[in-house]
């Protein structure tokens, strides 16, 4: 007997089990080797007759994908929704445009990926659902090539390109296509075209949907199997600021009921916000993986104060052992040091202050450190 | 079975599947209509072309007016713009995944992209079906009246007869096939539909041609047949009834026609296999 589709993982795993930074997988794997003997996972437990508890937490998601009242057959269930990448390669002609790439998506979190344009990012996300076969090297999802899943769509979800649908289709046949093809009832198109807010144009024909309104057919057609993996590739294309945080709401809901996400993007930003961890390549090869704290603390960004004042050396004075340079505006920038501190010490100084500010090192600022060098165009 | 009714759907949910039956339906009315009149002038031949006809045509005209080749003749009729909506049909199947961006869907539900093809000609091969009994449903009464108000007895019992018609059916299955093959060989929509169009039209004409001017200017009398090998020919010759002087039996042209089926098909499964979806 196989676990019926509802039974996963209950635990908000994001802070509660595997807060960032103290996963010692998500550590090991920053350093290089996937090591799953140290592996502290997050064990789906069946839940059969709960069809609702953890959806309760989600007022959209609860309203429209509860009970899925079919039960699943699968020939490779996935236990957990680890991606592991291993040594992949694809060559087009000349040009190695993914190269040795290995890193390990996990559970219960957003993950970011990201590169600069032509870094590979779309192939390899092809290549580990199955649409490019790689020159060297594999992809699993919880264990299993994309290839060998028995009832793919419910265990995968992706959303790979915003255009994807027949331009006569309405947005409601589309997905109905999918459902045939997957053995899901006809009545999912229906709830996945609501969580995506889609239902007001159900009947209308593709041609006529917006980009954003195309963006959220592709995260329907996603769901429609209720996945517990979802690979999304620049899913903010075209998509407006209100669309943008929709989206990020709904995955990092997803994302805490233990389900895996991996996003590509480059709006830097934007992943800022939604990510927990972040995969980072550049030139088909890894550069850098972990958490988004971590990753940003290895580039050797550590925060710094900006602070404007008429009398600059009596504030440095007042302050014992702090690095300081002149910014071009002629603020002092100060590290090893906090807002609070300079601001105590220029109080007792009695020095007035114009401006003070705490500065963080951005994704941005990393990124571009970390791809710096590397040729976008090969 | 269910990437069947996926593909089925795929058919239904587009404008393209009625569009292609109404153009088949029309050209079939004119197809009857031209059928009709050149029959016309087989059974009841003009006294001065009667007397210039050298004796070889004569066998072939006596042949047709026979009432078993001209019930075939004239049931079957329609089957060469049927046929190609079919095949057109089998080509756009193929196309639209890629057209439309649609076969990173198709292949995301279906990782075994053999069943996928396999589901495509099934699909296909109902359509082709469907259209089959439809121009059928339309001939058979059209022929009746028509053989009758020649005053000829027409024999749609016949065994032959049937034969015809029932091969006919296998002919509009097998097209969706051959258009699907096309339509991996050739992936940009507007390009397999032009080439395949002006393959089986000017083609099979130019084949014919050629083939016979090579006869007579060489007098290779063997050649004539590779004529047979183009498989719109070959869906004719499988559905003429009666065996027609001067030509291979009906047989020969199913195996041609199975031929082509396969050999496409195979080819189709085996690019779609290997092919990146990008």
């Amino acid at each position: 007997m196989l676990p019926r589709l509802r039974a996963r993982a209950v635990s908000p795993a994001r802070e509660a089990v595997i807060g960032p930074g103290e996963d010692p997988a998500v550590v090991l794997a920053a350093e290089g080797a996937p090591q799953h003997s140290h592996r502290r996972r997050v064990e789906p437990e069946p839940v059969a007759g709960h069809d609702s508890q953890w959806w309760n937490r989600d007022g959209i998601a609860m309203a429209v994908l509860a009970p899925a009242k079919h039960t699943v057959r699968m020939g490779n269930v996935i236990t957990d929704g680890e991606i592991v990448v291993s040594g992949l390669t694809k060559h087009y002609k000349q040009v190695k445009a993914v190269d040795g790439l290995s890193f390990t998506i996990k559970p219960g979190r957003v993950t970011g990926f990201l590169g600069p344009n032509g870094a590979g990012k779309t192939t390899t996300l092809r290549m580990i659902l199955n649409l490019v076969s790689p020159n060297a090297g594999t992809a699993t999802i919880g264990g299993s090539r994309y290839a060998d899943l028995a009832e793919p769509l419910r265990a995968v979800g992706a959303v790979l390109e915003a255009s994807s649908a027949h331009k006569g289709r309405t947005g409601r046949n589309h997905l109905r296509v999918i459902c045939a093809a997957a053995g899901l009832p006809a009545s999912r198109a229906d709830e996945a075209m609501e969580l995506v807010g889609l239902t007001p144009a159900a009947k209308r024909k593709f041609k006529g949907y917006s980009l954003g309104m195309r963006q959220r057919l592709g995260i329907a057609a996603a769901m429609l199997g209720d996945p517990r993996v979802l690979i999304l590739d620049e899913p903010a294309n075209g998509l407006d600021p209100e669309g943008i945080r929709w989206m990020r709401d709904l995955l990092q809901k997803l994302a805490g009921e233990g389900r895996t996400i991996l996003v590509s993007s480059h709006l830097l930003s934007e992943m800022e916000l939604l990510a927990d961890d972040v995969v980072i390549i550049a030139a088909g090869r890894l550069v850098a993986q972990g958490p988004v704290a971590e990753v940003m603390g290895n580039a050797g960004n550590v925060g710094t104060v900006r602070v404007r004042t008429p009398h600059p050396d009596t504030l440095l004075g007042a302050l014992d052992g702090v690095g300081s340079s002149r910014g071009d505006d002629g603020a002092l920038v100060l590290t090893g040091v906090t807002a609070e501190q300079v601001g105590d010490a220029a109080l007792r100084a009695g020095v007035a202050i114009h401006e003070l500010v705490t500065e963080r090192p951005d994704l941005e600022r990393v990124f571009l450190d970390l791809t710096a060098g590397k040729e976008a165009i090969r | 079975m269910r990437l069947v009714r996926s593909e089925f759907l795929k058919i239904r949910t587009t404008n393209v599947w009625w569009l292609f039956a109404l153009g088949a339906v029309g050209l079939l009315v004119v197809a009857f209509a031209a059928n009709a009149l050149n029959m016309h002038f087989v059974l009841q031949p003009p006294t001065e072309a009667g007397q210039t006809m050298d004796p070889e045509q004569a066998a072939v005209l006596k042949a047709l007016a026979d009432p078993v080749a001209l019930t075939s003749y004239m049931v079957t009729s329609g089957q060469y713009f049927g046929l190609m909506f079919v095949m057109l049909l089998g080509i756009i199947t193929v196309t639209n995944e890629f057209h439309h961006q649609t076969a990173t869907t198709t292949f995301l539900a279906t990782p075994h992209r053999t069943s996928v093809i396999v589901a495509k000609a099934v699909a296909g091969g109902i359509f082709g079906i469907v259209l089959w009994l439809v121009t059928t449903a339309l001939t058979v009464p059209a022929t009746a009246i028509f053989l009758e108000s020649e005053g000829i007895t027409p024999v749609l019992g016949d065994s032959e007869v049937i034969r015809a018609v029932l091969l006919n059916g296998l002919a509009y299955a097998l097209w969706a096939l051959i258009g699907i093959g096309i339509g991996v060989l050739i992936r940009s929509q507007i390009g397999a539909t032009i080439t395949a169009m002006v393959v089986y039209t000017v083609g099979t004409a130019a084949v014919s041609i050629i083939v016979n001017l090579l006869v007579t200017a060489l007098d290779w009398d063997w050649l004539a047949n590779v004529q047979w090998a183009m498989p719109s020919l070959a869906s004719n010759l499988m559905t003429s009834g009666a065996n027609l002087p001067g030509q291979p039996a009906y047989w020969v042209g199913a195996l041609v026609l199975v031929g082509w089926a396969v050999v496409t098909g195979l080819v189709g499964t085996l690019l779609t296999r290997s092919r990146d979806i990008s």
